[in-house]
């Protein structure tokens, strides 16, 4: 090895340390209310010259399950992760399960002062651009029980409370059926000495996720088996796969850590 | 490996060690009085108007660190913060007590109090600090004192009725060097103006025994404990109220 490619490595290695030394122990910067959640889809919308999509979760959680996308549609959890093609959209797959005029808009054609638009494209694929999204986030969510973190809304109350109603099936998706009811609640022990212990509410999660979203995938079946850790949580995994991304963050200790220290 | 390697390395440690070295210069302190104070200036030359001075001295006395910096969204890092003219007026921000009812109106009888670009503006109301428990860097208050005896009761909320998760930890934090002590670190003392959120798990990730990525040269460069301490919080400068065992 010649010592130009030994000197190189050595810098390579110094300005890796020094890069992540830059970024850590630092604040990020806060992501807006109605931001939180929105995923970029840019699979091959740049690749055709077409604007990315920005996906906000935010809307689509208040009219439907997570389940219903993430489980009966076939959207991947992670984001890009399900390629969808405009193809597969307009074959009323993905997207165009919902987007096809009926459930939700279309991206039709249409014909304006003899020239054929496509009006609706904007609407979806909008990085980058000013869209009149016709629906405002803060007049959308105004009145809704509200939450420390994330969008704000406290999503759990107003689901319950009837702010919003979400729609768990879908017509040539979803299969009918009574869901399985297991209301059980159980408690996880703190690693932490002095950390309250959490309170798990199967039946809170069941009303977005059904079971499947998170058995047995996420997390294994049998009590005790599937280790974790809050650092783990943080990095996007096991409760951390939504709640960072989507649910609220992890930074509300209290909302699971909710047992009273004896 | 020959003779050139060996002196190009060498040159390239003693390249590290000399930065290494000047970063252990400590900031100059401004007088305690102006510890903590900033000029803000996002927008404010841009619009026209003076750069709004802030004193964190005048506002932890009434309040906790996390009702500004969590509840009213305000960013840690200067001029990072969205504030404007009309989310103030909305009661956003400086506005949410700057509305003539919890504290002066963001309105033209009040202008000069705040956009007056003078990061000295207001100085002599620290006389009424005199008798505060003291110590020896940054304000030279001990502004934890205060709190504990009861001179200062700063909200810790403003619109919200939550109570926080409380963790009594106090942790030992392993000193890198043999010849410093150990550094400490109490959580309930914190968590008495700040959220847990405020620090995790961004700043501090929440692994246990990670002191190597918080050594001092990260501090120094208002990383992780510099986020706060040596800004407006007690500056390093003060070595034994962390490493208590420092001779």
């Amino acid at each position: 090895m010649s010592k130009n490619i030994l000197l190189a490595a050595i810098l390579l290695v110094m300005s890796a340390v020094f890069a992540t030394a830059q970024s850590a122990g630092m604040l990020k910067k806060k992501v807006p209310r109605g931001e939180y959640g929105n995923v970029i889809i840019n699979n091959f919308s740049e690749k055709k010259n077409i604007a990315p999509v920005v996906f906000n979760h935010w809307l689509h959680r208040a009219k439907y399950t997570c389940r219903l996308c993430h489980i009966d549609i076939g959207f991947a959890m992670q984001a890009g992760g399900t390629k969808m093609t405009e193809a597969d959209n307009n074959k009323g797959l993905y997207c165009g399960a919902c987007h096809n005029g009926k459930e939700a808009f279309a991206a039709e054609e249409k014909k304006l002062a003899g020239l054929v638009v496509r009006p609706e494209c904007d609407r979806c694929h909008s990085y980058g651009k000013k869209v009149d999204f016709h629906i405002d986030f803060s007049q959308f969510t105004e009145d809704f029980p509200k939450s420390r973190f994330g969008n704000g809304v406290d999503w759990i109350s107003a689901e319950k409370q009837g702010f919003v109603k979400v729609k768990d099936y879908l017509e040539g998706f979803s299969i009918k059926g009574k869901s399985l009811s297991y209301a059980g609640e159980t408690e996880l022990k703190a690693q932490a000495e002095g950390m309250p212990d959490i309170i798990f509410s199967h039946k809170k999660h069941a009303v977005w996720n059904g079971c499947e979203l998170c058995h047995p995938d996420v997390f294994g079946v049998k009590k005790g088996a599937t280790k974790y850790s809050m650092q783990e949580i943080f990095e996007g995994k096991y409760c951390g796969v939504c709640h960072g991304k989507v649910a609220f963050p992890s930074l509300d200790c209290k909302l699971c850590h909710s047992k009273e220290v004896m | 490996m020959t003779a050139d390697f060996i002196l190009r390395s060498a040159l390239l440690g003693l390249l590290v060690s000399t930065q290494a070295l000047a970063q252990w210069q400590l900031p100059p302190l401004p007088e305690p009085e102006l510890y903590g104070n900033i000029l803000i200036n996002r927008t404010s030359t841009k619009n026209g108007v003076l750069p709004a001075t802030f004193s964190h001295w005048s506002h932890r006395s009434k309040y906790t660190c996390r009702v500004c910096h969590l509840e009213l969204e305000f960013n840690m890092a200067l001029n990072s913060t969205p504030i404007t003219e009309n989310k103030n007026k909305k009661g956003q921000y400086c506005g949410a007590c700057h509305n003539d009812k919890i504290a002066f109106g963001h309105n033209s009888k009040h202008c000069g109090k705040c956009h007056n670009g003078n990061i000295r503006y207001g100085i002599e109301n620290a006389d009424k600090l005199a008798d505060f428990p003291e110590t020896p860097f940054g304000n030279r208050i001990d502004w934890v004192k205060a709190m504990n005896t009861g001179l200062i009761k700063p909200a810790n909320y403003l619109n919200e009725q939550y109570e926080a998760v409380t963790f009594k930890k106090n942790l030992i934090l392993e000193s890198e060097w043999s010849m410093t002590p150990d550094a400490i670190f109490p959580h309930d003392v914190h968590e008495s103006w700040l959220d847990c959120s405020n620090c995790h798990p961004e700043i501090f990730n929440i692994k246990k025994k990670t002191t190597k990525h918080f050594a001092m040269s990260y501090i120094l460069d208002n990383k992780f404990c510099g986020v706060c301490h040596g800004k407006v919080a007690f500056p390093i400068d003060d070595c034994k109220r962390c490493h208590p065992k420092k001779k």
